[in-house]
């Protein structure tokens, strides 16, 4: 297993990574756990903040944390670890409701 | 801000005043990520300030990086939007379709392509780059099959042109050339690759660097001529059927991509009655002012210092263009506390099949400074070192680092000297390196199985951050033995008490970015017909019940009635071009397939 450290990047950080993102589509095609259309506009917009979209919310759920994302991206970038935080958030949202 | 006759400021925004359709507090010409990024950064400070875009570009703002994807048929055209669709609608700023002649700075206004004047509270220009075409003398140029890729269209045209084209000559020695190779070489065409220089990349990449990428090149079937140059481009009956080279040399091909360079797109310094000071870009301050008041720049159009140089230049990429959207958006709401510093040059991408990290400045070398260099893991590093601090990070291999925990070590000159093995060979985890002291949270998340404690990804005020504090050096070893001192490579242990060494060097607080109001907001959901301002030319969207605007039209797309999410449909009908995607039917020989296919293989294997 992963060291589950790893996968935690700072709020600054995730933020920066969504910046830098350049919309290739490259992490969710080597997405293992990706079953439905879904776009990456859709997905960084929704990662840090304003409300989760169902689909976007299912793939959060079912991201496992495999890191097959990470080494296809020519930026450099954690998709990971921006799953991450959407998993963070939605925990968080489910224990507000 | 607006002056009166006596030339006092008055203040911007006023939220009960209602400007006229013919002005607004805030405009910004070009809808490139660098103009929407700081319309909707703006927005965030200013919920009631009047905000335009007025771009000539006929599609909402793309990931223009991603076109390369599309090109492949990797992407299909919706997957190529920056933000869903319906944003700009969403945030309440107003599209307006039409081409900036020219700016009047006196009166405070911009005129429009039809001769109307657009009044401005404060004005950006983010009209970004456009491709250097070849030489005008240079005979054949005008030959239909002769392109440049810059623009969506260009890649549509492209796709279209694929199925009749056997070989191609591409033309620039620089990532754009590379991608544009390897894109051709993906539809089995048999690609003959010319480079003025003896190197590729010569401003990024050293000899070692640049021979590794072009190896790779070769190996993956194309033919590839460095130190050549185009001299005349052949035709027939109007189109292209070969290019002819310095060294007389005939190239036969049906499709010649010119990747030569793009150029700052400076009409508006040039047609502006104030002097707007421009040479390559407009030349803007640290804080992307330019030389007249209230008139701002930013992404591919603005000219910044390098501090190591001291020349005014573009930085020309992704993230930089973003990045001054950003804080373009945050200077003109007069929200200073929110500008981040820019930091290093940065650029991370693929270079044919290896992935290429350029930070700082590895090809300088200012006095004491010196280099290490290594090639192991099939890669190549080069790094830049003055003291203890990195100040120049190249890397090249089948991996990418992380590329910008990299930057922040250089930006908030961390000191290397623990590290300096695992970047020079290409192991460290930066990441860890830089998170490992903030972990705490993260490690309680997983071993109590209590998420509760984590705080959600909030962006914090300057004020609220606490800087980290610069990791604890022991004893200082001469930096050039560092790099012969055995790896440290971090560990999830804790670090030792902060305070016990000396700091190298004094870290720079990194201005984190701002509070809750200061990142994108992400407000209100739209029933999809609502929220699809694109469906005609940009801004055709007026306002409810209307028809499809003309290009000019005014829109006031104002406030709409929420809709909860679920209700959002899926469709994304939002592009202007009626014709589908085209699929290409490259023609291959048997042998080109197989080259392809060996190719590709290598590269999943390497993966
Ligand atoms: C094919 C391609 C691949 C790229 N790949 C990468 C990459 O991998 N990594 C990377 O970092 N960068 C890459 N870049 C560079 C990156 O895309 C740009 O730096 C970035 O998009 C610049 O954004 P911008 O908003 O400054 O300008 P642009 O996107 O050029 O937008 C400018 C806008 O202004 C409008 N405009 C111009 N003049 C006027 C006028 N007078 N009136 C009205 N409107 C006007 C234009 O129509 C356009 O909409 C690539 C660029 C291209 C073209
Ligand atoms: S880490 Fe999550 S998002 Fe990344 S590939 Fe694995 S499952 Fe997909
Ligand atoms: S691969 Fe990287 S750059 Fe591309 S969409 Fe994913 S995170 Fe963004």
């Amino acid at each position: 297993m992963r060291n589950p450290v790893l996968l935690h990047k700072t709020a600054s950080q995730v933020q920066q990574e969504l910046e830098a993102c350049i919309g290739c589509n490259e992490c969710l095609l080597a997405c293992p756990a990706l079953d439905e259309p879904l776009t990456i506009d859709v997905l960084n917009r929704e990662t840090f903040g304003g409300p989760i979209s169902a689909p976007v919310a299912r793939f959060a759920r079912s991201c496992y944390q495999c890191g097959a994302c990470v080494p296809p991206c020519p930026v450099g970038l954690h998709r990971d670890a921006m799953m991450m935080w959407l998993k963070i958030r939605l925990y968080r949202s489910g224990e507000e409701d | 801000m607006r002056q009166d006759h006596a030339g006092h400021r008055a203040p911007l925004f006023k939220g009960a005043e209602q400007p006229s359709i013919d002005r607004a507090d805030i405009v910004i010409v070009g809808n490139g990520i660098a103009g929407l990024t700081a319309a909707i950064q703006a927005r965030s400070f200013e919920p009631d300030a009047r905000i335009a875009i007025i771009s000539d570009q006929n599609h909402p703002t793309i990931n223009t990086p991603a076109l390369k994807q599309f090109a492949v048929g990797k992407l299909t055209r919706e997957q190529l939007l920056a933000y869903p669709p319906g944003t700009e609608r969403q945030e309440r700023i107003h599209l307006i379709h039409a081409r900036v002649e020219k700016i009047n700075a006196q009166s405070k206004s911009v005129i429009l392509a039809n001769g109307s004047a657009f009044g401005y509270g404060a004005l950006l220009v983010a009209t970004g780059s456009t491709p250097t075409a070849l030489p005008s003398q240079l005979p054949g140029r005008d030959f239909d099959g002769v392109l440049t890729l810059h623009r969506l269209q260009d890649y549509l045209d492209l796709r279209r042109r694929l199925s009749e084209v056997e070989e191609a000559v591409v033309i620039g020695g620089g990532a754009h050339a590379c991608e544009t190779v390897m894109g051709l070489l993906h539809w089995g065409i048999h690609v003959h690759w010319l480079i003025r220089s003896a190197v590729l990349l010569p401003r990024m990449l050293d000899e070692t660097a640049s021979e590794m990428v072009l190896e790779r090149i070769r190996q993956a079937g194309v033919t590839v001529y460095t130190s050549t140059e185009v001299i005349g481009i052949v035709g027939r009956v109007g189109s292209v059927i070969g290019v002819v080279t310095n060294h007389q040399q005939f190239i036969p091909c049906q499709l010649v991509v010119a990747c030569t360079g793009t150029k700052p797109v400076t009409t508006l310094a040039k047609h502006c009655d104030l002097p707007l000071k421009h040479e390559n870009g407009i030349l803007v301050d640290d804080h992307l002012r330019s030389s007249v008041r209230d008139i701002y720049v930013a992404g591919d159009v603005a000219a910044l210092k390098n501090p190591l140089t001291g020349q005014y230049e573009p930085r020309a990429q992704w993230y930089a263009a973003v990045e001054q959207g950003r804080m373009a958006g945050a200077m003109i709401t007069g929200h200073r506390e929110a500008v981040r510093p820019f930091g290093v040059p940065w650029h991370a991408t693929h270079l044919g099949d290896l992935s290429m990290l350029y930070v700082g400045n590895p090809l300088q070398s200012p006095s004491g400074a010196y280099v290490l260099t290594d090639t192991s893991r099939g890669g190549y590093r080069r790094l830049l070192l003055q003291g203890e601090r990195l100040i120049g990070y190249l890397s090249l291999g089948p991996m990418q680092p992380d590329s910008l925990a990299i930057k922040r070590i250089i930006d908030e000159e961390l000191p290397v000297r623990d590290i300096l093995k695992g970047l020079l060979k290409g192991e460290f985890d930066a990441r860890q390196y830089l998170t490992r002291r903030r972990t705490y949270t993260a490690q309680d998340l997983v071993t109590s199985g209590r998420l509760a404690s984590v705080k959600p990804p909030t962006v914090q005020t300057a004020a609220q951050t606490t800087p980290e504090p610069a990791p604890a050096t022991r004893s200082l070893a001469p930096a050039a033995e560092a790099a012969q001192l055995e790896p440290r490579l971090p560990t999830t242990e804790q670090l030792p008490p902060l305070s016990t060494g000396p700091v190298l060097a004094p870290q720079r607080a990194p201005v984190a970015a701002p509070a809750g109001n200061a990142g994108p907001r992400y407000p209100i959901v739209h029933e999809e017909e609502e929220i699809s301002p694109f469906t005609g030319t940009l801004p055709a969207l007026p306002e409810q019940g209307q028809g499809r605007g003309q290009p000019g039209t005014r829109l006031n797309s104002g406030s709409l009635p929420s809709r909860p999410e679920q209700e959002r449909g899926g469709r994304r009908n939002l592009w202007a071009y009626s014709d589908p995607a085209l699929p290409a039917f490259p023609r291959q020989s048997p042998a080109q397939r197989q080259q392809v296919r060996a190719y590709n293989e290598q590269r999943e294997g390497g993966r």
